[in-house]
């Protein structure tokens, strides 16, 4: 807010603030510098997980034009952990509960959210890291077009997440798409699979899978060029083959990156929306985010969203907790 | 995706087929009755390197074929007319002449395509006119420069203070910079979306409506603070590199401490500044969340890239190829970007994980 400010008014206004800044200690400038970014921050994000949490402990409003109605402490969260909490229509269809094969029939809804969530970001970062490390592999060695392979492993990740959900939609739509045939072909997959719960999540996971995988080959690379060179010579000299050099050498060594990067990897899956949204819905596929727009958008429940919310910053808190310690056992001083 | 397996096991067996014969002959090999394929191994087992030199080739391609054939495969939807969309192919469009061939082993045919079908370019016009898809093109395109220029500015004043001075309280102000990068957009999103619809009469002057919904403002304001923590990380990094001697250069020579920054510190940090725009500018253009919620969708209300695309999706019957036209087009700015700034995004992605 201090920029606008600065550039509307002229220089002999903007002249005396920056003498005052001048004759300030060190430590005081340094406050003053981080003024915007703080402020910015306040009001995005720390302002707002604060209300989160305050409209979480209030009672939903459906009718009233206020959305909050009383105080009614932790109920929200209780009735959403005890499978309490009903939704409107589309959250008790026997299509979502009956198909999905993990998660028992007639389950709750927020209970099949966390599986859903968690489902998709153990097995998305499992995954990624595998293809990942093949990738980074690969970008590791030295051959002629090296920059070109690396710009086409790339560009997956850089492209909207509305561009990849569509090349998934038409993938697998059963009029245009190869993919439905194919994996019908194989026995997987059912005739409209953007419509099944299972088939969908399949789908979803490979979107996933495609656009991100680029994403920690770039850190499991960085990794492995940082590992001093010499150390293969040494291992050569002595006969370890490469399979040896690539468990003795490579895999200890780039450890702390590689969990670094799947700590990164894990929070942004467990904030899955955009790429459900546009492709199979948030109906047949439901994650924790999902679950927040419906119960604010369909049902107009907007404290019951915001615990929602709230629960699902807590879950991630929680496996980046698992993390950071998994990181401090690892390597001492990475985190 | 289902012819890929064939052609790897093609590229890595029949690589030098003749070659291998002849050497293998050369070699007086006692067994000479191995085909190709048991040739090759053989030299595998005798050489391991051969083996993990084809390994490599063969997932090199592999990664290619995975990465870049649904773009393809898009463009091909692209360039079907509308009415043969349900005949489109693994590689041809929709509408190609196409001629069953037995294959030999298995009891089933393959359609082979023979000679050229109609093909229809005009949907990368389409997509202008049912829609004015560049108006919202353009409105995710000055979205994604603001935020970038803003967090730039905003993350440079931070990065300066974390990078380069010392003071108290910097660690607990970094990590709260950091923990707001762990919460998921949805935890903000209730608060703000109240924030935003809500009538300020301060605005009316600036806002004919009254309130930040529906303006560029909702979509930008959110999305610089939330790829800041990226930036702040990136800038830090390299502001922290440059020698503190130049610095007091300047300052001697009399600018202001604000003035060193942005003439002695930014300039020389250009790298850096460069890595942090362009990895801030790919997030915010291609962000979703707050994209498709802080806005009703309609062009003349501010309403970003994706609503024009997903409108293809729904809004009209079944627009399949117009739909694999705009993402074309859609794609096109951060493919470019990617081509021209990949040494960038690789070492911004790195610096901002390894910081952490």
């Amino acid at each position: 807010m201090s920029t606008d400010t600065r550039a509307d008014e002229g220089g002999s206004v903007l002249a005396r603030p920056l003498d005052w800044l001048e004759t300030q200690s060190e430590e005081v400038y340094a406050y003053v510098l981080l003024v915007p970014a703080f402020l910015l921050l306040a009001v995005v994000a720390f302002y707002p997980l604060i209300e989160t949490f305050r409209f979480s402990l209030l009672a939903d409003a459906i009718a009233s034009a206020d959305p909050f109605g009383e105080f009614v402490g932790l109920d929200n969260y209780v009735a959403l952990l005890t499978g309490d909490t009903n939704f409107t229509q589309q959250f008790v269809s026997v299509s979502l509960s009956g198909s999905f094969p993990f998660v028992g029939f007639g389950a709750p809804f927020l209970q099949q959210a966390i599986f859903v969530t968690l489902a998709f970001a153990i097995l998305s970062v499992l995954f990624e890291t595998t293809i990942g490390f093949g990738q980074a592999l690969v970008l590791d060695q030295d051959f002629y077009g090296r920059r070109w392979v690396r710009v086409a492993i790339i560009i997956p990740w850089a492209i909207p997440i509305v561009i990849q959900a569509m090349i998934f939609f038409l993938l697998f739509n059963p009029t245009i798409g190869f993919g439905t045939e194919f994996m019908r072909w194989l026995g997987v997959f059912g005739n409209t699979p953007l419509s099944s719960s299972s088939d969908s999540f399949v789908i979803v996971l490979v979107a996933d899978i495609w656009k991100t995988t680029a994403f920690m080959a770039l850190l499991i690379l960085a990794g492995l060029q940082s590992i001093d060179r010499g150390l293969y010579d040494v291992a050569k000299v002595s006969g370890a083959s490469p399979w040896q050099r690539f468990k003795y050498i490579t895999l200890p060594l780039v450890a702390p990156a590689l969990l670094v990067a799947m700590l990164f990897r894990t929070m942004d899956a467990m904030r899955i929306y955009g790429l459900i949204d546009a492709t199979a819905g948030c109906e047949t596929v439901p994650s924790l985010t999902c679950l927040v727009i419906i119960a604010l958008n369909e049902s107009r429940r907007w404290a019951t969203a915001s615990s929602v919310a709230f629960l699902t910053a807590v879950v991630i808190s929680a496996f980046v907790v698992v993390y950071l310690v998994a990181l401090r056992n690892s390597d001492g001083g990475v985190a | 995706m289902s012819d890929r397996p064939v052609a790897d096991g093609g590229s890595t067996a029949d690589g030098d087929p003749t070659v291998e014969m002849a050497e293998q002959a050369e070699r007086d090999e006692p067994d000479l009755d191995r085909g190709v394929f048991e040739a090759w191994a053989a030299k595998a087992i005798s050489n391991p390197n051969r083996a993990y030199r084809a390994t490599f080739y063969v997932a090199t391609i592999f990664f290619l074929v995975t990465t870049l054939f649904p773009f393809y495969w898009l463009f091909v939807i692209a360039m079907t007319p509308r009415n043969a969309l349900s005949t489109t192919g693994v590689l041809t469009p929709g509408g190609t002449p196409r001629a069953a061939v037995d294959l030999p082993l298995i009891d089933a045919a393959l359609s082979v395509p023979v000679g050229l079908g109609p093909i229809n370019p005009g949907s990368f016009v389409d997509i202008f006119q049912t829609l004015p898809f560049h108006r919202y093109v353009f409105n995710s395109f000055l979205i994604a420069t603001v935020a970038t220029v803003a967090v730039l500015f905003v993350g440079s004043l931070a990065g300066y203070v974390f990078g380069r001075l010392d003071f108290r309280g910097r660690n607990p102000l970094l990590l709260l910079v950091l923990v707001t990068s762990f919460f998921p957009p949805a935890a903000f999103f209730i608060p703000l979306n109240r924030l935003f619809n809500a009538n300020v009469d301060v605005l009316r002057p600036l806002i004919s409506a009254g309130s930040l919904y529906n303006t560029p403002y909702a979509i930008f304001i959110p999305l610089s603070a939330i790829f800041l923590p990226l930036a702040i990380f990136i800038l830090m990094t390299f502001y922290s590199q440059i020698p503190d001697g130049l610095e007091d250069a300047a300052r001697v020579e009399g600018t202001t401490r604000i003035g060193a920054l942005f003439r002695v510190i930014v300039p020389l940090s250009a790298p850096g500044v460069a890595t942090a725009g362009v990895l801030t500018f790919i997030s915010v253009y291609n962000e979703y969340f707050f994209s498709s919620l802080m806005t009703d969708g309609q062009p003349g209300n501010w309403a970003p890239m994706l609503e024009g695309t997903l409108r293809f999706q729904g809004e009209f019957e079944v627009l399949y190829n117009l739909m694999a036209a705009s993402s074309i087009v859609a794609v096109l700015p951060v493919a470019i970007l990617v081509v021209v700034a990949q040494e960038k995004i690789v070492s911004g992605l790195t610096t901002g994980a390894v910081k952490e």
